[in-house]
Parts: structure tokens; sequence; C-alpha cells
């Protein structure tokens, strides 16, 4: 049996939880191709116009899975990982749009309902409900997920250590990880989303940029939750999206934090929680006079224009850091 | 205290309430072209729409010396929940640092719901509070029913214009004439009777045209951020229904599940099969209520929704299969800051042009062209003015 994987919106923070359980179960896992034009253009066939481009994206990598010929694609269904937290609520219905606006995808789509409480989803205990059409017993399942969830759990401490994703990805096979080197003469936060920030197609390779500039990065993930929560704690009403509330906590923090010399906002166009949450992060940023830049990306943005703007920050931000050693 | 609101629907209602509680209340401007270059002037850039217009209305309405905004709240997962906190942002920067009394959902925020409750409450004694209610309620349910009445008889007015006027004379009537619970009844029926001696034409039952409305509430309900398209329907000589009334999200949203009578809850359970569960905002009202209209022999449907809409965005996308597997034409407007009269009217047209070329086709049995092929068109032809094709 094969199990197709889109490679777009949150794989790029679960994949190592998928690929354990599904290796330990004994499941072939399809994983989409990066995204390229192709995908992303099959993706806008099938998507309304006006949706924002990730869910394109994801749409898109569907379609090529099935394509494939694989048996299921697997679309969890986010609903909340935090109490009184939810998803956007396109990931909420994201398996009613994918079933009813792509073609045949109707009976080839597993989606277990993800309602837990923690980031790890070694608890979420509806997806023991792919028994069924995996023609698995439950405690296989059960040890499976046991396992990944272990698995992710190492995942994201190597994460905290100070290293991307795509980095931690390739660190999960040593023993003791050390703490990220960092090499850079500046350090910039860069917020977003991972399947804005990871996408190699829809950021153009931006934290890759950002890094041949010289520029040490910190993401949301590389941050301590204690850390997150904490300014979090101190919002009158939080966001009612975990992985925007995230930011917001993660740009507050960095936002105080004296070693951090700038703050990048990357976002897709028309994202609705980005839209609140830039607001709050750009006056945030005006008070403690740290250079804030907003990006934004859609399937329309050219490379040109970013690689401009991201130099100039960097620029930017030496000059003034020059000037403030020599005053 | 002068007390303000968003302006969304019937007003008065709102009015009242406050004015039985001895409040003196700000009326806030009807939204025009003004009220929406405020808001975009003011709001984050990608905000939806109808937090623009409503951020524009708050400074109209502080403008015109309003001192407390009252709002409602509410817990997500769509925007609107979290609008008053970015208002309160928005109107600090300008330099408002007036207060914004929320009211949440009880269940979310119980303490502050209450503390809320006691702000508009003031002096006044429980029993006069429960009568204030209970003369609004009321008057929900009776003027919703005469809208309903109004956006039927309209479209078949021999005098344009007249329903028009009726209407407007109607709510002037509420609001000068309800005072108690007991005067609803009184002026209902001065309202049935004026709008009993409109003279309207006599169109055989099997030629009319009905057109239901679905979407994000605040699009729906208000006239004057729609380009008032009840109205343009009416002119076109189509009958309308919404989605939302006001008396439905009263009985929906404040009444407890227990005791509420809310038609919301069939129409919930008729979207189950296009969309599993509720994903905030009026997705899964929108979806449930192309089934119910579909069910009671509407002829057409139009979603609208502010651009960008989170929830309405994934009942966007379910709409085509349904459509489709219906066999009901549904058009989808989105609707900002930059969209033109004769944009809408233009899309209108064609749109009923369409289905009543449907409708007489069925009646007539002439197959020559299926109703697929013309649901087809349709998209192919939505789709080329959205750009896709």
């Amino acid at each position: 049996m094969k199990i197709g994987i889109p490679r777009a919106l949150l794989y790029y923070y679960y994949s190592p939880f998928w690929k354990t359980f599904f290796e330990e179960l004994g499941i072939e896992m399809v994983i989409s191709p990066k995204t390229s034009k192709a995908i992303l253009d099959k993706g806008i066939k099938e998507s309304v116009p006006e949706i924002c481009v990730p869910i394109k994206i994801f749409n898109g990598h569907v379609v090529t899975l099935l394509e494939k010929d694989v048996d299921y694609v697997l679309i969890p269904r986010m609903v909340s990982i935090k109490k009184g937290e939810f998803f956007c609520p396109k990931f909420m219905g994201l398996p009613d749009i994918v079933r009813h606006s792509i073609p045949n995808a109707e009976d080839k789509i597993l989606y277990p309902q993800i309602k837990t409480n923690s980031d790890n989803l070694a608890k979420a205990t509806d997806i023991l409900q792919l028994a069924e059409p995996l023609g698995l017993s439950y405690s296989e399942l059960k040890s499976a997920l046991k396992k990944a969830g272990k698995e992710w759990a190492r995942f994201n401490k190597i994460c905290k250590k100070g290293y991307l994703i795509p980095e931690a990805n390739k660190l999960m096979q040593e023993k003791l990880v050390k703490a990220a080197p960092r090499s850079g003469d500046i350090t910039i936060g860069l917020l977003g989303y991972v399947y804005n920030v990871y996408d190699e197609f829809v950021s153009m390779n931006v934290y890759k940029r950002l890094q041949d500039l010289n520029v040490n990065l910190v993401t949301f993930e590389m941050i301590r939750n204690k850390d997150i929560n904490k300014y979090l704690k101190k919002m009158p009403k939080r966001l009612f999206w975990t992985f925007s509330n995230k930011l917001m906590g993660a740009g507050h923090y960095l936002n105080n934090n004296p070693g951090i010399d700038g703050i990048i906002h990357l976002s897709a166009f028309v994202c609705g929680p980005d839209s609140m949450l830039g607001q709050v992060l750009e006056s945030e940023t005006q008070k403690t006079k740290k250079p804030f830049m907003t990006v934004r990306v859609d399937e329309h943005t050219g490379e040109n224009h970013l690689i401009t703007r991201i130099e100039a920050f960097a620029d930017m931000i030496r000059n003034s850091k020059k000037k403030r050693r020599w005053a | 205290m002068k007390i303000s609101f968003p302006y969304m629907g019937t007003t008065i209602l709102y009015k009242k309430l406050l004015e039985i509680l001895g409040h003196e209340v700000i009326m806030p401007p009807r939204p025009t072209r003004k009220t929406f270059d405020l808001g975009v002037k003011y709001s984050p850039e990608f905000a939806c729409f109808p937090l623009k217009v409503i951020t524009g209305t708050y400074i109209e309405a502080l403008e015109k010396g309003a001192e407390v905004l009252v709002t409602s709240g509410g817990h997500g997962p769509c925007r609107a929940g979290f609008y008053h906190e970015v208002h309160e942002r928005v109107l600090k920067n300008i330099g408002y640092d007036n207060e914004i009394i929320v009211f949440d959902a009880l269940k979310d925020n119980f303490f502050k719901v209450l503390s809320s409750f006691f702000k508009i409450k003031a002096n006044n004694s429980f029993a006069k509070v429960k009568e204030a209610i209970k003369t609004v309620y009321k008057m929900s349910y009776s003027l919703d029913k005469l809208e309903k009445e109004v956006t039927k008889r309209r479209a078949y007015e021999v005098t344009k214009g007249e329903f028009t006027t009726a209407w407007r004379k109607i709510k002037e009537l509420y609001d000068n004439k309800v005072f108690t619970s007991e005067d609803v009844e009184k002026v209902e029926l001065e309202a049935y009777e004026l709008l009993n001696s409109i003279k309207i034409k006599e169109i055989p039952e099997q030629e009319k045209i009905r057109i239901g409305i679905v979407g994000e509430i605040y699009v729906v309900m208000e006239p004057s951020v729609n380009m008032e398209i009840e109205e343009t329907l009416n002119s076109l000589g189509v009958e309308v229904e919404r989605s939302q009334y006001l008396s439905e999200w009263i009985e929906f949203t404040l009444v407890p599940s227990r005791y509420s009578k809310s038609h919301e809850y069939e129409i919930l359970k008729k979207a189950d099969k296009w969309l599993e569960i509720g994903i905030g905002g009026h997705a899964k009202q929108s979806v449930g209520f192309i089934v119910d209209f579909y069910d009671r022999g509407f002829d057409g449907i139009i979603q609208l929704m502010p651009f960008g809409c989170l929830p309405e965005l994934v009942a966007q996308s379910i709409i085509p299969k349904m459509s489709n597997e219906l066999g009901i034409p549904v058009l989808s407007l989105s609707i900002d800051e930059q969209i033109g009269n004769a944009n809408v009217q233009t899309r209108l047209e064609a749109f009923l042009d369409l289905v009543k070329s449907i409708k007489f086709e069925k009646q007539n049995k002439s197959n020559i062209i299926s109703l697929q092929d013309i649901i087809n068109r349709n998209r192919i032809a939505n789709r080329t003015k959205e750009g896709i094709l």
C-alpha cells in the first residue's frame, strides 16, 4: 500500500512524525516532489482564485500525488493542538475543499481529525481511526504513534538548539547535537509559517539567501516555548490560531531581545491571520525602534524584488550597527 | 453615557435596546463612500472589508460625539472575534481613547460578559432590563417578518420605489411608537396595512423567480455595503430571501441552545454532507442554506463574501460541485472597497438571464440544451471573469 503525503502546509513541521509513523507500520510513503511551477499551476487550476497561495500549492501537490497512483493521500484535518485555540478555517475545512474541488479525490483521501492539546500529535487519538482503511490493528497503530511522537519530540529539541527545519532533519541521525554555530555578523528574526519559509518555490529560498548574506537566522521553532508563552500571557486577548500565536509570542520575544538586529515577517498575500498579526507586530516594533520588514509572497512575486529588498534590509542593519559602534 | 455601535442591518433594534435602558444613543451614520475611505485609510491593509467599514463607522460615530462603543466579540477561528482588539489599537493610534464594550459568548469569558452587562445595565432594575430585552427580541422577529415580505413583494410593485419608501416608514414607525413589548403587535398591524395598500402586479406562480442570498453575515445583512443587492434584484423582478436575519442571529447566538428554537440547527445538519465540521464564521450556514434554498424550490443562489474571507473561501471552494450536483446556479460575489456598481449590476443581470433560461427550459422540457451544459457554461463565464481562463 502507498500513502501519499503532500509536501505542503504543515508537512514541514510534522514530516519526521509521519515518516516514523508509516515506517513503523511498514507502509510505503510517497512524498510529492518539491513545489515547482508545474505543481503550482495544477493547484491554481483546481482552486478558487481568491484563496491564498499555500492552499493552491497544497491542491497542486494533491493532484500530483493522485496522478502518481497512490492508494490514499493523507490530509489531516487540523482543528486544534492547544486548548481554546484553533487553526485557520481553511485548515479546518481543508479535506472538504480537496474532496469537493479536486476531481476523483473523494474516495482517495484519509482525513483523521487532529484535536489535541499538544504540538506533539502522539495523543491525537483520531489518527487511530486510520486502522480500518490501512488494514492494520489498533495496537499496531498505537505503538507506531508512540514511536512517531518520540521521534518528533527529538526533532523539535534539535530545532530548539538553533537549527532551521531542513538542517534539523539532516541532524536526526546523529546522537548528540551541539548548539548551532553562529558565524554571521548580524542576526535577523525570520517570522513566518513553516509552509512559507521552507517552501523554496514560494519563498524563493529566502532563508538560504539570507544565510548567504552572512546573516544568522532565528525562527519561531528555535525559541523555547517558555519564552513564547511568556509574552502571550500578557496579551489581553490572544489570537485564535495556534501558529499565529507562536509567531506573535516569538515576535514579542525577538523584539525585546537586544541580540536581534531586525525582524522580517514573511507572509502570503491575503493571509487572514497575518493581517491581524502583522498589524500588532508592526506597532510593537515601532515602539522599540527595531527594524521590521514585511515580505508578502504570492504566485506572481518576482525574485529580483525579493533579493533587492532583503539585501537592502541587511545592509541597512549593518550600517546602523557600524554607526552605533563609532558613535 | 453616549453610546454608539457598528452599523449592521436594522440598526433601530440596537438603538431601541439602549434607549429603553436610558442611554443616550449616537446613531452611527449609514456607511457611505466616505466611511469606506476612512476605514481603508486607518485599518490594516489586508484586514477584511467589514473590519474596515466598522473602523470608518466608529470614527464617524466618535466624531458625532459618541463616548462608548458597544460591539459583539467572538471566539474564532474567524477573524471577526478579534475585531475589537484591532479597533482599539487603530482608534488609539489616531488619538481616540474611548472604551469599547465587548460582548463575547457567555461560555468563553463569563466574567467579562458579566462586567459588560453591568456597564450597559447601569442603574436599571433587572425587571426593566428583562422587559427591554423582551421588547427588542419581539421587535426583531416582527421586523424580519416584514422585511421578508418587502423583499418578496417589491419584485412586483407597480410604481417603482413604493416599497422602499414604505420600509423606511415602517422602521420609523417602530422607532417612534414601540416602547414596550405590547406595542410591537399594534405597530405590526399598522405596518401590514401600509404594505397591503401598495399595488402589485399579478404574476402567475410558475413565472416567479426566487433567489436566495447566502454568505458572510455583515455583507449579507448590510445593504449599504452590498450595494443594495436585494433592492437591485427586486427591481429586476425577482423575489429575494437572505440566509441571515437579525432575529435568527439572536436566536442562534444569544439564546442558550436548550431553549433556542432556531432554524439554524436544521440548516447545519443539511450542510453535514458537504462540510463536516463548523469552521467558524458562517461558512457552514452558507453551505446549509444553499441546500435549504434548493429544497424550498429557489431558482438561484448568490453567495456574498468580503474579499479574502477565510471561512467563506472554504464554502466557495465547495460550491461549484454543489451547484453541479444539485443543479442550481450559484453566483459568488466578493465585495471590498474596490467593487463597482456597474460590475455588480452586469453580473446580476447576466446571472438572472441564466437562471430564467434554466427555469423555463425545465418547464418546457425542451431538452435542446441540457441543464448541465448551462451550468458549465456559467462556471466558465464566471471563471473567465475572475481571470482564470
